[in-house]
C-alpha cells in the first residue's frame, strides 16, 4: 500500500480580461479497484458563480463552472490524498487466451463501449497487422499484453511536441513518434483491432522514482496509459507503454474513458481574454509506504 | 386498418370511381380547372418561400390537393402512433438510464454504442426534469392491401411540423374553394394546447426554436423552424445568440443576457455543445448538456434522442411491446418493398395531376402526461423519379359522419394573451445589428446613386467654362470620397469616357446592391410577408435594371424609395424599426456631412457651383426655390441643408432622429450626444468660413457615435473561444 499526496496546478493567464467562462474539467481523482481516495479538493478561482459537480458516463467525477466577472486569471487547484494498493494480477499464462476474451468483451454492456472505435483510438487494418505479431493464436491475454506492450516502448520514440490532443492512433502507426498520450492510443488501437477491449486512463506517475530506479517519462506531468480486460473474473489490468510497466503502486487514476476526448482535463469556453499563457504544475509525492 | 378496402390508390377505388371523400375536393379541383390550380399552387409556394432567407426555394414545398383519413383511420393511427412514442419514450429513458436493455440482451450493447446519436454525456444517473421524447412523427404508409404500416419514427429533429401547423392557414387563403368542402377536423384546438404546454413548462421563461440559421441547414428546413416559432409564437433563434452564464443559457439581447427556459430544437444533438464534445464554438451552444442535465434548460427533443430512430435497433426495438408495454404492436413495421407498394395520391406536378406514392406523417407530443396526436398532419412523396418537383401535401382528418361539419378554415377568433416576448429590449442582438446595416446599406446605395445621377450628364456634355469645370472637379472629389472612383482620379481633368469606364470595370452599385440583398435576406423574419415581398420585388426590378445605365439609376432611386416607404408605413415604431432608422440616419447624416465638406469649401465668390450641387444633392432644390425664388445664396441654402429641423434631407433633421431613436432605447448618453450634435450643425449655419473642418468633425463624430451604438447594443459579448488543454500536455511537456 502507498499513500499519495497529489498536487496539480493549471493556470491561465490571459492578455484581455475574460467576460464569462465556462470549464468543463476531470480533475478530481475516481476510485477504482486498487485505489481509495481518502480527500480530494478543488481549489478555483475566481471564485465561481455556479459550480457543478458530477460523475461522468464513464464513472469520473467531473466538475462544471461559470466564471462571470471579469478576470484575467484562472486558476485550479487540485489537492489529494489517495491511497493505492494494487492487486498484483495473475500470472501471466495463466490469464484467458486472448480470444476468449474479445468473443466476451463486445457482450458486456460496461466492456463493449471499450471495444468499439473511437475517434482517437480507431483500429484498422495495418493496426491488427501490428498487433497480431504479438496476439499469436491460443495465446494468454496477460503474455500478449506484455509483449505488445514491450514492443511499443521499443518501436516508438518518445518526443514531445511533435503530436497534440487531436493526434489519432492511425496516425501513430505511421511515425511512431509522439508522448505518453499518443502511446496509448496506439495501443488500445492494436487491442480494439482485434476486437479487445481497451481502456484510455488518465493520471499521474510518482514524481520522484523509488530508490535505486531511474526516473521514468511523464513523472511531473499529466500521465497516461492503457487498460485491459482480463476476462469477468481476473478484470482490468493496467499497463503503462510509455514507460514498459505493468502498473501497480506508481501511478494514480484520474479519469478513464474510451481515448483522451472523454476525459481532457479542462476544457473551456471563454468570451474575451485575447492571448493566453497556461502554466501547469504536478506533484506526486509518496506520505507514507 | 383492417376493415379499409384493398387500395393502391388513395383517391380512386379498385373500379375506378373516385372514394366518396374526396368527391368533393376534386369536384372542387374540376371546377378551378388545371391552369388555375397549378397558378394556385404557385401562389402557395410563394408565399411559403417568403419565410426563407434567401427568398427562393429550389423545389416545390406544398402541393395544393390535401391528402385525406377518415376518422375511423385517424383513431386506430392515433392510438398507433401514441403507442409507439410511448415505446420509443421508455426504451430512450432506459438507454439514458439504466440501460437494463443492454444487460438483459434485448438489444445488443456494441449497436446502442456504436451508435454516433448516443451521447454519452446525456446518459443520467435519474431522469431528467422533463421527458427526452417530448415530440414525434411517424411516417406511415398504405399498403396494396390497405393494411397501414411505419415507414420511419422521427425521434430526435421533428421534420414539418412547422408545415404540418401552419400550411392549412396558408391553404384557406390560398385554396378556399377546396376547404368549403368542410368537414375537417381543426387543428387550432391542438395548436392552442401544444402551446400551452411548452409555455406551462417553461414556467414563464423563455421558449425558442432552435434553428441552425443560414447557411447550416436545407433551406426547407429552415422554413419549418420559421413556420414553427410562428405558429406557437415563440422566438426563433440561432447557437450564436445564446451564451451560457451562471451555468444556463441565455439569449444575447439589446437588453443583455435574458434566460431561456425551453429550446425547440431544429439542429443535430451531434456536435451541440462544445464544451463537453469539443469542436469549434460558434457552431453550438457550451453549456448546453450541463444545463439539461441540471434541469434549467428543457429541450424538446433532448439531445441524443434521435437514438431511438437508428435503424440497426429496429428490429431489436419493434420487439419490445410486449415485454415493455404488455401489448402486440399495433402498427406493424413497413416491410423491405413496402416502399415499392405504398398508395398513390394526386399530386399537382408542374406538368399536370399526377399520381405518386405518398406517405402519412403524423405529429404528436407529451404534454407532461400522455401522448396527443395532431388531427392532421403532412403527405409526404415518397422519393421517387420525380418526388423533387411535389410537394407536401396538408393531411385532413374527416369528421365522424353524423358529426355536424364546419369548416376549419381560418375563422376569425381573438388572438390570445401571450406574454409579450418581441418587445424592442428582447431583440436578439444579431437581428438589431442586421437592421442597422440594412438601414446603412439601403441608404449608401441611394447616396451613390444621387451622386451619380447628378454626375453623368455633367461629365458627358461637360464644356470648359470655369463653372462647369468647377462642378466637375468637386464631383469628382465626392465620387472620390464616397469610395465610388479611385482617389487619383479625383480631379478636374477626367473625361466622361474614362469615368463611364471606370464605373462600368468597378461597379460599384451592383456591389452595394448586392449588399443590401444580403441583409434583407438576413433580417427576414422581422419584416412582415408583405413588406418582404414588395422589397424582394423592388430588389430584383433594381437587379434586372443592372445592365441598361440609362434606366439602373432611377430603378434604384425607386428602390430606395419603396424600402424607406414601407418601413415608415409597416414597422411598428419599436424594436427592429428603430434600428434600421438609426443606420438610415447615421449614413445620410455622415455622407451629407461629408459631401457637403468638399462643396462648400470655397471663398464665398467662389461658393456658387457648391451651393447648387449641394441642393440638388439634398434634392431640396425645389422646396429651396419655392422659398427663395432661385437666388442662390450661402446663407439660406446653409439654413435649408444643415440647420431645418423640418427638411428631411437636412444634417441637424438627421441628428434629431438619432436623438429620438436613442432616447427610446434608454441610451441616455449618446441621446445627449446626437442632441449636442444638432445644436452644432444648426449653429453651423451662421457661419461662412472654416466649414470644411466643421462639417469634417460633424461626420466623425457621427461615426463615433456609430461605433458607440455598435458596442453598447451589437457587441454585447466578445467572440468565445476554445480553451484547449492540450495544451496543458504540450506546456507540462
Amino acid at each position: 500500500m502507498t499513500l499519495y499526496r497529489l498536487h496539480h496546478s493549471t493556470i491561465y493567464d490571459y492578455a484581455e480580461p475574460v467576460v464569462l467562462g465556462t470549464h468543463y474539467m476531470h480533475l478530481l481523482p475516481r476510485e477504482r479497484p486498487g485505489q481509495m481516495v481518502r480527500e480530494a479538493h478543488l481549489e478555483i478561482s475566481p471564485a465561481p458563480e455556479t459550480r457543478r459537480d458530477e460523475v461522468d458516463y464513464f464513472g469520473n467525477p467531473t466538475t462544471t463552472v461559470s466564471l462571470a466577472g471579469a478576470h484575467k486569471q484562472f486558476a485550479v487547484n487540485l489537492s489529494a490524498t489517495v491511497e493505492v494498493n494494487q492487486p498484483a494480477p495473475p500470472p501471466a499464462e495463466e490469464t484467458l487466451r486472448w480470444e476468449a476474451i474479445a468473443a466476451k468483451g463486445l457482450h458486456e454492456p460496461d466492456v463493449a463501449e471499450y471495444c468499439l472505435p473511437s475517434p482517437l483510438a480507431a483500429p484498422q487494418n495495418e493496426i491488427a497487422d501490428y498487433a497480431a505479431v504479438s496476439f499469436l493464436p491460443g495465446r494468454p491475454m496477460l503474455a500478449a499484453l506484455l509483449e505488445l506492450t514491450q514492443r511499443i516502448y521499443n518501436e516508438m520514440t518518445y518526443k514531445p511536441g511533435v503530436t497534440n490532443n487531436c493526434t489519432t492512433a492511425a496516425h501513430i502507426l505511421t511515425t511512431r513518434t509522439g508522448v505518453c498520450q499518443d502511446y496509448a492510443h496506439f495501443m488500445i488501437a492494436c487491442l480494439r483491432a482485434l476486437g479487445l477491449p481497451g481502456r484510455y486512463v488518465s493520471g499521474y506517475l510518482r514524481t520522484t522514482p523509488p530508490p535505486g530506479q531511474e526516473r521514468r517519462r511523464g513523472a511531473d506531468q499529466s500521465h497516461a496509459w492503457v487498460s485491459s480486460w482480463l476476462g469477468p473474473e481476473a478484470g482490468w489490468v493496467d499497463l503503462d507503454p510509455t514507460n514498459n510497466l505493468l502498473v501497480a503502486d506508481e501511478h494514480v487514476t484520474l479519469a478513464w474513458g474510451r481515448d483522451f476526448a472523454d476525459v481532457s482535463p479542462l476544457r473551456g469556453i471563454i468570451l474575451g481574454g485575447g492571448r493566453h499563457w497556461l502554466k501547469v504544475g504536478v506533484d506526486l509525492e509518496p506520505v507514507l509506504t | 386498418m383492417q376493415t379499409a378496402p384493398p387500395a393502391c390508390d388513395e383517391m380512386v377505388d379498385r373500379n375506378g370511381r373516385i372514394r366518396a371523400p374526396w368527391s368533393p375536393i376534386m369536384a372542387a379541383a374540376r371546377e378551378l380547372g388545371p391552369e388555375e390550380l397549378n397558378r394556385r399552387a404557385l401562389a402557395l409556394n410563394r408565399q411559403a418561400s417568403l419565410a426563407v432567407s434567401s427568398g427562393n426555394l429550389a423545389q416545390r414545398l406544398y402541393d395544393p390537393l390535401p391528402l385525406l383519413l377518415t376518422a375511423p383511420e385517424f383513431s386506430f393511427l392515433e392510438a398507433a402512433v401514441r403507442q409507439r412514442a410511448t415505446l420509443l419514450s421508455r426504451v430512450l429513458e432506459d438507454l439514458y438510464g439504466p440501460q437494463t436493455l443492454l444487460r438483459s440482451g434485448a438489444i445488443p450493447p456494441a449497436l446502442v454504442l456504436g451508435e454516433p446519436h448516443f451521447l454519452r454525456p446525456l446518459h443520467t444517473q435519474t431522469p431528467l426534469s422533463t421527458p427526452r421524447l417530448a415530440l414525434f412523427a411517424a411516417d406511415i404508409v398504405r399498403g396494396p392491401d390497405g393494411i397501414f404500416s411505419l415507414l420511419h419514427s422521427h425521434t430526435g429533429i421533428i421534420p414539418g411540423l412547422g408545415h404540418a401547423l401552419s400550411l392549412r392557414r396558408q391553404a384557406s387563403s390560398n385554396l378556399p374553394e377546396l376547404l368549403r368542402a368542410g368537414g375537417i377536423r381543426s387543428l387550432r384546438p391542438a395548436r392552442e394546447l401544444l402551446t400551452d404546454h411548452v409555455r406551462r413548462q417553461a414556467a414563464g421563461g423563455l421558449v425558442a426554436v432552435l434553428s441552425g440559421g443560414a447557411g447550416t441547414a436545407a433551406e426547407a428546413d429552415l422554413v419549418d423552424d420559421a413556420l414553427l416559432a410562428r405558429a406557437l409564437g415563440v422566438l426563433l433563434i440561432e447557437p450564436g445568440d445564446l451564451a451560457t452564464r451562471n451555468g444556463a443559457l441565455h439569449m444575447k439581447t439589446l437588453s443583455g443576457l435574458l434566460n431561456i427556459a425551453t429550446l425547440i430544437r431544429g439542429v443535430s444533438g451531434i456536435d451541440l455543445d462544445p464544451l463537453e464534445q469539443g469542436g469549434r464554438p460558434g457552431t453550438g451552444i457550451a453549456g448546453a448538456f450541463g444545463a439539461i442535465r441540471a434541469g434549467v434548460l428543457a429541450m424538446l427533443n433532448a439531445p441524443g434522442t434521435n437514438l431511438a430512430a437508428a435503424p440497426v435497433l429496429r428490429p431489436y426495438i419493434d420487439n419490445l411491446f410486449l415485454p415493455l408495454l404488455n401489448e402486440p404492436a399495433l402498427l406493424p413495421p413497413a416491410a423491405a418493398d413496402s416502399l415499392a407498394q405504398a398508395s398513390n395520391a394526386p399530386f399537382i406536378a408542374p406538368g399536370g395531376q399526377t399520381p405518386a406514392p405518398v406517405c402519412f406523417r403524423l405529429f404528436a407530443w407529451h404534454d407532461g402526461e400522455t401522448w396527443q396526436v395532431l388531427p392532421g398532419g403532412l403527405g409526404v412523396p415518397l422519393p421517387g423519379q420525380d418526388s423533387g418537383s411535389l410537394g407536401l401535401k396538408d393531411l385532413w382528418v374527416l369528421e365522424e359522419q353524423d358529426e355536424p361539419s364546419h369548416t376549419a378554415g381560418a375563422a376569425p377568433a381573438e388572438p390570445r394573451e401571450h406574454v409579450n416576448f418581441l418587445s424592442a429590449t428582447h431583440l436578439p442582438s444579431r437581428l438589431a445589428d442586421n437592421l442597422f446595416w440594412l438601414g446603412r446599406s439601403v441608404e449608401r446605395l441611394e447616396a451613390a446613386c444621387r451622386l451619380l445621377i447628378l454626375t453623368r450628364p455633367r461629365l458627358e456634355s461637360g464644356t470648359s467654362l470655369p463653372r462647369d469645370m468647377a462642378e466637375r472637379a468637386l464631383l469628382t472629389k465626392c465620387l472620390a470620397q464616397a469610395g465610388l472612383l479611385p482617389a487619383e482620379l479625383s480631379g478636374a481633368t477626367v473625361s466622361g469616357r474614362l469615368l463611364r469606364e471606370t464605373l462600368h470595370r468597378r461597379r460599384p452599385v451592383a456591389g452595394l446592391l448586392k449588399e443590401v440583398g444580403r441583409l434583407v435576406n438576413a433580417s427576414a423574419e422581422r419584416l412582415s410577408p408583405t413588406m418582404l415581398a414588395t422589397v424582394r420585388f423592388a430588389l430584383q426590378q433594381a437587379i434586372d435594371s443592372l445592365p441598361n445605365e440609362d434606366t439602373s439609376l432611377p430603378t434604384m432611386l425607386s428602390f430606395a424609395a419603396t424600402f424607406a416607404g414601407i418601413a415608415a408605413e409597416n414597422m411598428v415604431r419599436d424594436g427592429g424599426w428603430l434600428f434600421l432608422e438609426m443606420g438610415r440616419r447615421l449614413e445620410r447624416g455622415e455622407t451629407l456631412a461629408e459631401s457637403l465638406a468638399i462643396l462648400l469649401d470655397a471663398p464665398p465668390e467662389r461658393l456658387q457651383p457648391g451651393l447648387a450641387l449641394g441642393l440638388e444633392l439634398a434634392d431640396s432644390v425645389l422646396s429651396y426655390d419655392l422659398r427663395y425664388a432661385g437666388v442662390l445664396a450661402p446663407g439660406p441654402v446653409f439654413a435649408l441643408l444643415l440647420a431645418d429641423s423640418g427638411n428631411p434631407r437636412a444634417l441637424s433633421y438627421q441628428c434629431a432622429a438619432l436623438r429620438a431613436c436613442l432616447e427610446r432605447l434608454g441610451a441616455d448618453d449618446d441621446a445627449e450626444a446626437a442632441r449636442q450634435l444638432q445644436l452644432d450643425v444648426a449653429n453651423l449655419a451662421g457661419t461662412v468660413t472654416g466649414l470644411r473642418p466643421a462639417l469634417s468633425a460633424a461626420a466623425a463624430k457621427l461615426r463615433l457615435l456609430s461605433d458607440r451604438v455598435h458596442r453598447r447594443f451589437f457587441t454585447l459579448l466578445p467572440e468565445a473561444h476554445t480553451l484547449d488543454d492540450g495544451e496543458i500536455l504540450e506546456a507540462a511537456q
